[in-house]
């Protein structure tokens, strides 16, 4: 983010990067309902500022549109406090005004069923914005989230998610929208993981960013937005071995990073016997392994696909990439060591 | 190589020699036993049984071993790897003698599974395919009897230990002892080739003449028949020796059938020695084991000189075996011919050759105990058939007018395979006498009537008449093969016995497999799991797409709709 910002000559949105910071301690720290509030309004004034870019188009469009679902969200949101403060004076989570609450909640991060602003936008943005997005805009909701929250209408609203970020993405070729749709899958095993604790759910969610973080990286060096721009520059062999870690890994394939937190999250759903819970998490994973691999297969197995009219000289940078690797492919194991 | 080891085989054929004739004068027994390991309630040990049925059986393999090897060393000059051939031979004399020694029926199975596999190496020593087939089916078809054997340790563990040869007093009418007995009739039926299994023996012709000479004429084929008649006091009274009797006599009939309608030189001699085999077993099944046994080492002599001799006219005839382009060779190669001839005569039983002794006595066995209609016809018949494909064979090599080629070089001084046939012809002449002299130690008790007494010269007579008839074809001669065609090719084929090993068994179940694979494999597999699967999620996205691409204002209207729906939905 920070290099992008720098090398658009644009350190103004430096200031805005800060304000979106403190905005999500803000919104996670504060002792009632109306800071939450304060904090998810400032995070939505900073934002905008971040993906707005006066010059193009489709960027003001879009900042156009991330601006209306979120305020949409934030009213309902403050609303339902409202009515939660003055006419229900209990503790107990399981009720309607949870279910409002989370639902203004889950369109502010992009969860089904309101989820339908999130692959458009993200079309719109840049790599790096797509990260901040992917990352970032989640923490506060989900924290928010798991401080009054309705068990049924979450595992619901977690099938929906899951269902729709493997089913979505089949039909995809805009890498964008792939991650996009993935990112939202991932949010089905996210709130689940709120659900159980909160410190799993950060085990999940650093984990999740730190792999979205490498993938979104290598595209970005790359520039690369579509499947058919996989072919056309000469990407080295420990690139492509990179892109095939990383995509294994985000889908969950042991021994890679991304197994871990899938596999924590499994196990307590096995203990506490929620099997078809399980059962779906499982399949739908299996969908979106299989789109994962559609993309990079072609590019990198015994007879890869290879344009050779286009020669395109790519700037190896060698250390960054060997480095994602190695924390990809071997952090799972050295985790035991430290951790076991 | 060669030289090496036929000195030491000869060296070993007369260290066995002198101690058989101790043993046998002496009445000895010999028994070493090695306890490997004791481990809960059985012993593995390893034994040694050395006794006069041992030791004169190891002298005449490893006679016979050393005569081929011997001989090899001329026929197959022309291999590049003759060690490794030699060395085959070598593993297979070690298995052979490995299984005579052994009154334990782990060594047995080592034996066992060593004569098939190296039979197997052999056998495809020349790799075409048609060798490769032989192979396979010989391999098989012995894989069966090895499977038997190993069903069978399981079973002797009820006794504790595998040294059956203790058992047999105490144990007769036990139930496993039956199981036994069953599954040791069908392991010896598979290495002798009896009638369930008997295609592999003339495939296994495949093989190099110096192998059939040794393997399928005299060792291999008469293991089954040695291990019956070690377990001959077990099975001497149970109904499936009977079993045996049938299915063996019905071999040799059917191998001299087919025998007469074979062209092929090796493969007459191949159903001649099935024919022997059957006939051996039948004799074994009628409850006289030591004739049995002489007839093993007589018919092992005569043999395997049969076998030399028609290795030397195949190489004559510029590797050719049919016996219609061989004729009048006795003129021209007179030494390999008088081998020949005396092999053949031995072998149809004519007066004070070896094979006079044990065949003459069987059939007066047969005539003298009172057995069924059935038993004496079909030997007698056998006999016959015997002497009538013999003389047709003697016809065709020998007398008839030579029919290959114009100019032809018939050379028959190669000292080395003739010294060697040499001496398989001294023991043929002289061991029929010799071993009756031996085993008996009083003769048979024959009391007959005189025209029964005559009833083996009677149809040896016709069947030389009839060998000689059926060889003399002119140019006017009518194929009578072929005015008979359903009826020749059924006796020809072996009565179809070969298609239940080969074309039975695999078209079958590939024919059903290729209906499983079309249909379920690429069919309906394809339709519930693979194929199918991924059209529903294709179908799924597609539909779900719809409602992706849409304006915005859709959008942020489907969030109230969704908003009312959890709300009424959840409120209920």
């Amino acid at each position: 983010m920070f290099f992008f910002i720098l090398t658009n000559n644009n350190s103004n949105k430096m200031f805005f990067l800060f304000i979106l910071f403190f905005s999500t301690l803000i919104s996670i720290s504060s002792n009632s309902w109306f800071g939450c509030w304060i904090g998810l309004e400032i995070n939505l004034l900073s934002f905008i500022p971040l993906i707005s870019n006066s010059k193009n188009l489709l960027s003001v469009e879009t900042s156009l549109k991330y601006f209306l679902t979120q305020s949409l969200a934030s009213i309902n949101f403050l609303f339902m406090i409202l009515i939660k403060f003055s006419l229900l004076k209990n503790f107990d989570m399981n009720n309607i005004i949870s279910i409002m609450m989370n639902s203004s909640l889950l369109m502010k991060m992009g969860s089904a069923p309101f989820h339908f602003w999130f692959p458009n936008i993200v079309e719109g943005l840049s790599w790096m914005n797509n990260f901040m997005l992917m990352t970032w805009q989640k923490i506060s909701p989900m924290i928010l989230l798991s401080y009054y929250f309705n068990k049924n209408f979450l595992i619901f609203m977690i099938i929906m998610n899951l269902i729709i970020g493997s089913l979505g993405g089949l039909n995809q070729t805009s890498l964008r929208k792939l991650l996009a749709f993935s990112s939202i899958n991932n949010l089905g095993w996210m709130i689940f993981s709120i659900m159980i604790s909160e410190n799993l759910w950060l085990f999940y969610f650093l984990i999740y960013s730190m792999m979205i973080f490498m993938m979104i990286s290598l595209f970005f060096l790359m520039n690369m937005y579509f499947m058919n721009q996989l072919f056309i520059n000469n990407m080295n062999f420990f690139i492509k071995l990179n892109l095939l870690i990383n995509f294994l890994s985000l889908g969950g394939l042991p021994p890679f990073m991304g197994f871990m937190p899938k596999w924590i999250i499994i196990n307590f759903l096995l203990i506490n016997k929620f099997y078809f819970l399980t059962f779906i998490f499982m399949m739908t994973s299996l969908i979106i392994i299989y789109y994962y691999i559609r993309i990079i297969y072609s590019s990198f197995m015994f007879n890869y696909f290879k344009m050779k009219w286009v020669n395109l000289l790519m700037k190896n940078n060698m250390s960054l990439i060997n480095l994602s690797s190695f924390i990809s492919i071997s952090s799972m194991i050295l985790s035991t060591f430290i951790f076991m | 190589m060669c030289f090496n080891s036929f000195f030491f085989l000869f060296f070993f054929m007369l260290i066995n020699f002198f101690f058989f004739v101790y043993f046998i004068m002496n009445g000895l027994s010999v028994f070493f036993e090695w306890e490997i390991i004791s481990f809960n309630s059985m012993s593995i040990v390893m034994s040694i049984l050395l006794d006069w049925m041992s030791l004169l059986f190891m002298m005449f393999v490893s006679l016979i071993s050393s005569v081929v090897i011997f001989y090899s060393k001329s026929y197959m000059n022309s291999e590049l790897n003759l060690n490794r051939f030699i060395i085959l031979v070598l593993m297979f004399v070690f298995s052979m003698v490995l299984l005579i020694i052994s009154p334990n029926l782990i060594s047995i199975l080592l034996g066992w599974d060593g004569l098939g596999l190296i039979s197997y190496c052999l056998v495809i020593y020349y790799q075409n395919l048609k060798s490769y087939n032989a192979g396979m089916l010989t391999a098989l078809s012995n894989r069966i009897g090895d499977v038997m054997i190993l069903m069978i340790i399981c079973w002797v563990m009820n006794y504790g230990s595998w040294n059956y040869i203790f058992y047999f007093d105490f144990m007769k009418n036990d139930y496993v002892m039956f199981i036994i007995s069953f599954m040791i009739i069908i392991a010896a039926m598979t290495k002798s080739a009896q009638i369930p299994f008997s295609s592999w023996l003339p495939a296994a012709m495949a093989a190099p003449t110096p192998v059939s000479a040794l393997v399928h004429s005299s060792t291999l084929v008469t293991a089954g028949v040695y291990l019956l008649i070690r377990f001959n006091y077990l099975l001497i009274d149970m109904f499936f020796f009977k079993v045996l009797l049938f299915l063996s006599i019905l071999t040799m009939f059917m191998s001299g059938i087919s025998a007469n309608y074979e062209f092929d030189l090796k493969k007459i001699i191949a159903l001649s020695t099935l024919s022997q085999l059957g006939l051996m077993m039948s004799i074994l099944s009628l409850g006289f084991p030591d004739i049995a046994f002489f007839h093993l080492l007589t018919h092992a002599m005569f043999k395997a000189l049969l076998f030399m001799c028609a290795g030397v006219i195949i190489h004559m005839m510029n590797d050719i075996q049919d016996i219609r382009y061989m004729g009048g060779l006795s003129l021209y190669i007179p030494l390999t011919s008088l081998c020949l001839n005396i092999s053949n005569l031995s072998l149809c039983g004519i007066p004070f050759l070896s094979g006079f002794y044990s065949k003459d006595l069987i059939l007066e066995m047969v005539s003298f105990n009172s057995f069924n209609l059935m038993v004496f016809i079909l030997f007698y018949l056998s006999t016959g058939l015997t002497v009538f494909y013999t003389f047709r064979l003697i016809m065709y090599v020998m007398i008839n007018d030579f029919n290959l080629m114009m100019i032809y070089n018939l050379y028959d001084e190669d000292y080395i395979m003739l010294n060697s046939m040499f001496v398989l012809l001294f023991m043929s002449l002289l061991s029929g006498s010799f071993l009756s002299w031996f085993i008996f130690s009083y003769p048979y008790m024959i009391y007959l009537p005189f025209n029964l007494k005559l009833m083996v010269i009677y149809v040896s007579i016709l069947g030389s008449i009839l060998g000689f008839m059926v060889s003399n074809m002119g140019i006017y001669s009518l194929n009578k093969l072929l005015l008979s065609y359903n009826l020749s090719s059924f006796l020809c084929l072996m009565w179809f016995m070969p298609n239940l090993s080969t074309y039975g068994l695999s078209y079958i179940y590939l024919n059903f497999s290729q209906i499983l694979f079309k249909n379920i494999d690429m069919g309906w597999s394809e339709i519930y799991s693979g194929k199918g699967i991924f059209n529903i999620l294709k179908n799924y996205s597609v539909f779900y797409n719809i409602y992706q691409m849409n304006n915005f204002k859709i959008y942020l209207f489907s969030f109230i709709l969704w908003f009312m729906i959890l709300f009424i939905f959840f409120f209920i």
